[in-house]
C-alpha cells in the first residue's frame, strides 16, 4: 500500500490546561492516510483527551490541528472554529465512543441514517440503503428497526461504528470502544475494527486492548502524564521498550 | 400604605410557621399509618392523603369555615386558615417523610427493637435524626409555598398582606401599586427561605462518615 | 340532606368546570410554549435579555397566584388598562404556568446524559440539528410527568378565579351556599367536582410516567 508523502492528519505542540492541571504537556503526532495508530498508557495519562482534541471535542489551550485540507491553529490571538469548519472536520473524522452513546428514541436504522440526512443532505432512499449496507456489514441487518435498548452492549457498540461510518469519513477514532464490554463481546469488536483496518481505513485508537496495539496497528503510541514518552512499530515499543515509564507500565499490564 | 400593607407581614409569617408546625407534627401520623404493617391502616392513610391532596385549597377553606359554622363550630378567620393550611402541611410534609423514609435502613428499626428502645425513643433519636438531613430540602421548599399558600387566608376575611393590598386597592384605586408592594414583599420574604433551602440542599448531600 | 338534593348540588356546579377547564386549557396552552421559549432563551439569549427572562420566570414563581390575579384585574385599571375578568385570569394563569413549566424544562434538558450531545457532535450534526433530534425528543420523554403534574395543580388553583368574578366551580357554590345556606354540602359537592376530575387524572399521570420509564 503506497502512502502518501504528507500526513493527513498532524497535531503539533498540543498543550490543554484544566485550570491549574496540565493534562497534555506539547503532544504531536501525525497519521498518514492507511495509518493504524494505538494509543497505550496508564489510566489518568490524557489519552482520551488528546483523542477528543483531534475533533475539538474538547478545545486544547494551545496547539495546530490539520485534517485533510483543514488547518486551525489554536490560542491566544487566534479564532475559534466556526461552526461550518466544525462540520467539516467532525464529518471526515468519525469518532466511536466508550458507552456507545446511541441515540435511544431512534431505532438502529434511525441512528445511522440522521447525520446523513442532516449533515450529508442525502436524501431519506439513499441514507436508507447506505445504512442497510453498512448494517450488513457489521452483521447487524436484521436488528435494523429495533430500539438501542433492546440491543446488548457488543451489537449497540456496532450499530455505533456502523453510525460513524455511515459519514464516510476520512479518519475514525476510537476511545477505548471495548472498555465498556466484557472480554468475549469485546472480541467481537476487535475483530469488526480489525477488518476496518484491513480495508484501508486511517484509524486512531485508544485502547487497553494490547493485543490490538500488538497486532494490528501500525504504530502504537505510548502515553504518561500527558507526554508521548515512547513511539515506533508494535514489535519494538511492546516487546524491547526504551522509556522506563513505557517498562514500568507495560510490565504492569503483562498477560494480556 | 406600604407600611399598611406591611404590617400584614407578621400574619403571613403567623399563618405560615403555625400550620407548618401543626403540619411537621402532624405528618408524622400520616407517614405512620402510610407505612403501617395493617393492610387496612394503609388504605385509609392512602384515601385520606389523595383526597386531601385532590381538592384545592381555597375549597378545603371554604368547607372548614363555613361548612363547619353550619354544624356549630364557629372558628374565626385565623382559626379556620391555620387549622386548614394545618391539616394540608400534614398531608404533603407526610409524604416527604415517607420519601425520606424509604432510604432508611430497615436495619436500624430492628436493632432498636432488639435494644428494647421504645417508639418515641426510636422516632426522635434514630429516625428523625438521620432523615433530617435527607427531608429539610424537600421540607423547606414546601414552606415557600406554604407561605404563597397563605394569602388565600385573605379571601374568609383575614387581615394578612394580601388582604391588606385588596383593602387599599380599592379604597385607594391604586391597584398596581399596592400589589406590587405585596408582590415585592413575598418576594424578599422567600430570599432567605431560598438560601435556606440552598444550604439544607448542599448538607443533605454531604455523606456520612462510616467507620 | 339527602342523597338526591346532593347530586343537585354537584350538577349545579358542573358548567363552573367547564369554565373552570377552559380556563385552564388556554392557560396551558400559552403557558407551555412560553415556558419552552423562556428556557431555551436563558440558556441562550445574551446577557441583559436573559436576566429579564429570568426576572420574569422568578416573579411568576415567587408571587402567590391570588396576587398575580389581583395585579391584572385590579392593578392594570390604575394605569387605564381594564381587562375583562377573563383575560386578566388567563393572564395570570399563564405566567404563572409558564414560571413553573420553565424550570422543569430546564431541568429535563439537562437530565439529558451528556454523551448524547457528545455523539451528535461528532456526528457532525449542527448545534440546532443536535437539539431538535437528539436533544429535545429526550428532554420531552422526562418533562412529560411533571409537567402533566403542573397541569393537575393549575386546574385546582383555577378555583381561585372566583376572586376576580369568574363563573368557575367556587363562585357557583359560594352563590349556591346564600341561596340554600346549606354551606357544607354545598361546597364538599365542589370538592366532589375537584376530585372527580384530580385523582382519575393523576392516575392517569402515573401510569403514562411508567409507560415512559420504559423506553429509555
Amino acid at each position: 500500500m503506497t502512502k502518501s508523502e504528507l500526513p493527513y492528519l498532524s497535531a503539533k505542540n498540543i498543550v490543554k490546561d484544566f485550570g491549574e492541571n496540565r493534562v497534555l504537556d506539547d503532544v504531536s503526532i501525525d497519521i498518514h492516510s492507511g495509518d493504524v495508530i494505538s494509543v497505550i498508557g496508564p489510566s489518568g495519562a490524557g489519552k482520551s483527551t488528546f483523542l477528543r482534541c483531534i475533533n475539538l471535542l474538547e478545545t486544547p489551550t494551545t496547539g495546530v490541528l490539520s485534517i485533510g485540507d483543514f488547518q486551525i491553529s489554536i490560542g491566544e490571538g487566534h479564532k475559534k472554529a466556526g461552526k461550518k469548519e466544525l462540520s467539516t472536520l467532525r464529518r471526515n473524522a468519525g469518532m466511536v465512543f466508550q458507552s456507545f452513546n446511541l441515540f435511544p428514541h431512534l431505532t438502529v436504522l434511525e441512528n445511522i441514517a440522521l447525520a446523513q440526512r442532516r449533515v450529508l443532505g442525502r436524501d431519506k432512499e439513499e441514507a436508507r440503503t447506505r445504512s442497510m449496507e453498512l448494517l450488513d456489514r457489521v452483521g447487524l441487518k436484521d436488528k435494523a428497526d429495533q430500539y438501542p435498548g433492546r440491543c446488548s452492549g457488543g451489537q449497540q457498540q456496532r450499530v455505533a461504528i456502523a453510525r460513524s461510518l455511515a459519514l464516510d469519513p476520512k479518519v475514525m477514532l476510537f476511545d477505548e470502544p471495548t472498555s465498556a464490554l466484557d472480554p468475549e463481546v469485546g472480541a467481537e469488536i476487535l475483530a469488526v475494527m480489525r477488518e476496518l483496518a484491513d480495508d484501508g481505513m486511517t484509524m486512531m485508537v485508544v485502547t487497553h486492548e494490547m493485543s490490538f496495539a500488538k497486532e494490528v496497528g501500525d504504530r502504537v503510541y505510548v502515553m504518561v502524564d500527558g507526554r508521548i514518552v515512547e513511539s515506533g512499530p508494535p514489535a519494538q515499543v511492546m516487546s524491547e521498550p526504551e522509556h522506563p515509564r513505557t517498562k514500568q507500565f507495560l510490565s504492569a499490564v503483562l498477560g494480556r | 400604605m406600604i407600611g399598611y400593607i406591611l404590617q400584614g407581614m407578621i400574619w403571613t409569617v403567623f399563618i405560615t410557621l403555625s400550620s407548618f408546625a401543626i403540619g411537621a407534627v402532624i405528618g408524622v401520623a400520616v407517614a405512620a399509618a402510610r407505612t403501617a404493617p395493617l393492610i387496612i391502616v394503609r388504605g385509609i392513610g392512602r384515601a385520606w392523603v389523595e383526597i386531601i391532596r385532590s381538592v384545592p385549597p381555597l375549597v378545603w377553606l371554604f368547607v372548614v369555615f363555613f361548612g363547619l359554622a353550619e354544624v356549630g363550630l364557629m372558628l374565626t378567620p385565623l382559626q379556620a386558615a391555620i387549622f386548614t393550611f394545618g391539616i394540608i402541611a400534614s398531608v404533603y410534609l407526610g409524604e416527604i417523610y415517607r420519601g425520606g423514609l424509604a432510604t432508611l435502613d430497615r436495619g436500624q428499626i430492628e436493632a432498636s427493637r432488639a435494644l428494647g428502645l421504645g417508639s418515641f425513643d426510636l422516632l426522635t433519636k434514630i429516625i428523625a435524626p438521620q432523615i433530617f438531613r435527607t427531608v429539610s430540602p424537600s421540607m423547606v421548599t414546601y414552606g415557600m409555598g406554604l407561605m404563597k399558600d397563605s394569602a388565600l387566608a385573605s379571601t374568609i376575611g383575614v387581615v394578612e398582606m394580601t388582604f391588606r393590598a385588596n383593602q387599599q386597592a380599592q379604597s385607594t384605586g391604586q391597584g398596581l401599586a399596592a400589589f406590587a408592594i405585596v408582590g415585592a414583599a413575598y418576594l424578599l420574604l422567600s430570599i432567605p427561605l431560598g438560601a435556606l433551602a440552598r444550604r439544607a440542599d448542599t448538607k443533605s448531600r454531604l455523606k456520612y462518615v462510616v467507620n | 340532606m339527602d342523597i338526591q338534593t346532593w347530586f343537585g348540588y354537584v350538577f349545579e356546579l358542573l358548567p363552573g368546570l367547564v369554565t373552570a377547564m377552559q380556563l385552564t386549557g388556554m392557560s396551558l396552552a400559552l403557558g407551555f410554549p412560553l415556558a419552552l421559549a423562556f428556557a431555551l432563551l436563558i440558556d441562550i439569549a445574551p446577557r441583559p435579555l436573559n436576566w429579564v427572562v429570568i426576572a420574569v420566570v422568578e416573579v411568576g414563581r415567587g408571587v402567590p397566584l391570588l396576587v398575580l390575579l389581583y395585579i391584572f384585574y385590579q392593578g392594570l385599571p390604575q394605569i387605564d388598562i381594564v381587562p375583562s375578568a377573563m383575560v386578566a385570569a388567563v393572564a395570570a394563569f399563564t405566567w404563572s404556568t409558564a414560571s413553573y413549566a420553565t424550570e422543569t424544562i430546564r431541568s429535563s434538558i439537562q437530565s439529558v446524559p451528556r454523551g448524547q450531545l457528545e455523539a451528535a457532535s461528532a456526528a457532525g450534526l449542527s448545534g440546532i440539528d443536535s437539539f431538535r433530534f437528539v436533544i429535545m425528543p429526550q428532554a420531552a420523554r422526562i418533562a412529560i410527568p411533571p409537567l402533566m403534574g403542573l397541569a393537575i395543580i393549575m386546574f385546582q388553583l383555577s378555583s381561585l378565579a372566583y376572586v376576580i368574578t369568574i363563573s368557575e366551580v367556587m363562585q357557583s357554590a359560594y352563590f349556591l351556599g346564600t341561596k340554600t345556606f346549606n354551606y357544607l354540602p354545598v361546597f364538599l359537592a365542589a370538592a366532589a367536582v375537584y376530585a372527580s376530575i384530580t385523582i382519575p387524572a393523576s392516575a392517569l399521570v402515573t401510569s403514562i410516567e411508567r409507560r415512559l420509564a420504559r423506553h429509555v
